[in-house]
């Protein structure tokens, strides 16, 4: 998969946005799927081919996550490992982690999972 | 090892010893000469070939440990990762707990006046008559409104609406005794729960419910003027083996009555 894709927001998962030019991956919302490790195949396939092609372009994170179950937190551990291995190889990856500042526990969150990760990840409140 | 070393030694001697005595010309005639040498060719190789098979066995041993402490890594590793997913995981549980927590508690209030609301009462009224008719104590129910509220809303605004709710709220709940309850029925009726209460205690109550609400003066929003609040009251108690609502409906005509005779009064159904 080499082009953009567009998932719209449902009651049990989130929106996600993969602009393929602009090497931005944009996940929002609530992610309680019923298997998540099928609703993120076509996401993670699409890191890790833009992480394989050429041109060694950089890779950005835009999230803005607020409740997950535990199998998306899994899919999003295996995202941040993906992106660790590309970091290691020399590869600019980067993830911007907004959260809404009425609710810090998504920052106490964010933090946990920037744990282990040696990438540039910023958590920043935004309304 | 020294024993191990001394061999090796003297195996070298000996070897160093025939490869002498192959080489003398003098030996040359010698018929034991030729199956000597190549005894010792053959002894070379076999050699060789022992300690050839003596690397690759070592090879094989070093790289099944390499292997086995690159699958411990990977197990600690995994360990890891689990105990992370389980951490972050157990924060988003927690996090849904306090929500609904949260959430039920706001279920059941009024975020204006802060009293318990329409479904609180509900419950509270059906756990306080099966109560009173278990025990066969006696239950008093009041339903309270206040006096011209729409000409106060539509004179002074909403905002100044919203005031005399709340200060009619803060008066009930000082004027009602510790056991009783209050909540905000709807619009601008408030119900009272008196448990264990005969009709004229709970009219007692309810008429200084009815001084304190007299009491309250609001300021209007021009400025300078105040206007006072009164309130109707209907109240009523339990009958024997009737349905909860009917004690409600009962003090709900009680209150129209008080209405209909002029206001600021509680009447007793």
């Amino acid at each position: 998969m080499t082009t953009s894709f567009n998932i719209p927001p449902s009651q049990s998962t989130p929106a996600i946005s993969a602009d393929w030019d602009a090497g931005v991956l944009a996940i929002s919302g609530d992610s309680y799927p019923e298997n998540s490790f099928d609703f993120f195949t076509a996401t993670i396939e699409w890191i890790e081919s833009f992480l394989a092609a050429s041109g060694n372009r950089a890779l950005r994170l835009d999230l803005s996550l607020v409740y997950m179950n535990t199998s998306s937190v899994k899919a999003m551990m295996d995202i941040f490992d993906l992106l660790e291995e590309a970091h290691a190889k020399g590869r600019a990856v980067s993830v911007d982690w907004y959260y809404d500042p009425r609710n810090e526990r998504v920052e106490i969150l964010a933090e946990e999972f920037r744990e282990d990760c040696s990438f540039p990840f910023n958590i920043t409140a935004r309304n | 090892m020294n024993a191990e070393r001394q061999q090796a030694r003297e195996e070298d001697a000996l070897l160093r010893e025939l490869d002498t005595l192959l080489a003398d010309p003098a030996h040359a005639a010698d018929p034991l000469r030729a199956p000597l040498a190549e005894l010792l060719a053959l002894y070379r190789q076999q050699h060789e070939r022992i300690e050839r098979l003596v690397r690759i066995s070592d090879g094989y041993h070093g790289m099944s440990r390499l292997h086995s402490d690159s699958l411990a890594d990977k197990f600690d590793r995994q360990v890891r990762r689990l105990e992370k997913l389980a951490r972050i995981s157990d924060m988003y549980q927690s996090n849904l707990r306090e929500l609904t927590e949260a959430l039920r508690e706001a279920s059941f209030k009024d975020p204006l006046t802060e009293l318990g609301n329409r479904r609180y009462l509900m419950e509270r009224l059906r756990e306080e008559y099966e109560r009173s008719r278990r025990k066969e104590l006696p239950l008093c129910v009041a339903i309270l409104d206040v006096d011209h509220f729409k000409r106060i809303n539509d004179a002074h605004g909403h905002d100044v609406g919203d005031e005399a709710l709340r200060r009619v709220a803060d008066a009930l709940r000082h004027a009602i005794r510790q056991y009783d309850t209050v909540g905000r029925w709807g619009g601008e009726e408030f119900l009272i729960l008196f448990p264990e209460t005969r009709i004229d205690e709970a009219l007692h109550t309810a008429e200084r419910v009815r001084t304190a609400i007299g009491a309250i003066h609001i300021e209007s929003p021009d400025g300078g003027t105040t206007f006072p609040l009164s309130a109707s009251l209907g109240i009523t108690e339990r009958q024997p083996d009737e349905a909860v609502l009917l004690a409600v409906t009962r003090a709900d005509n009680a209150l129209l009555a008080a209405k209909r005779a002029g206001r600021d009064r509680s009447v007793v159904l």
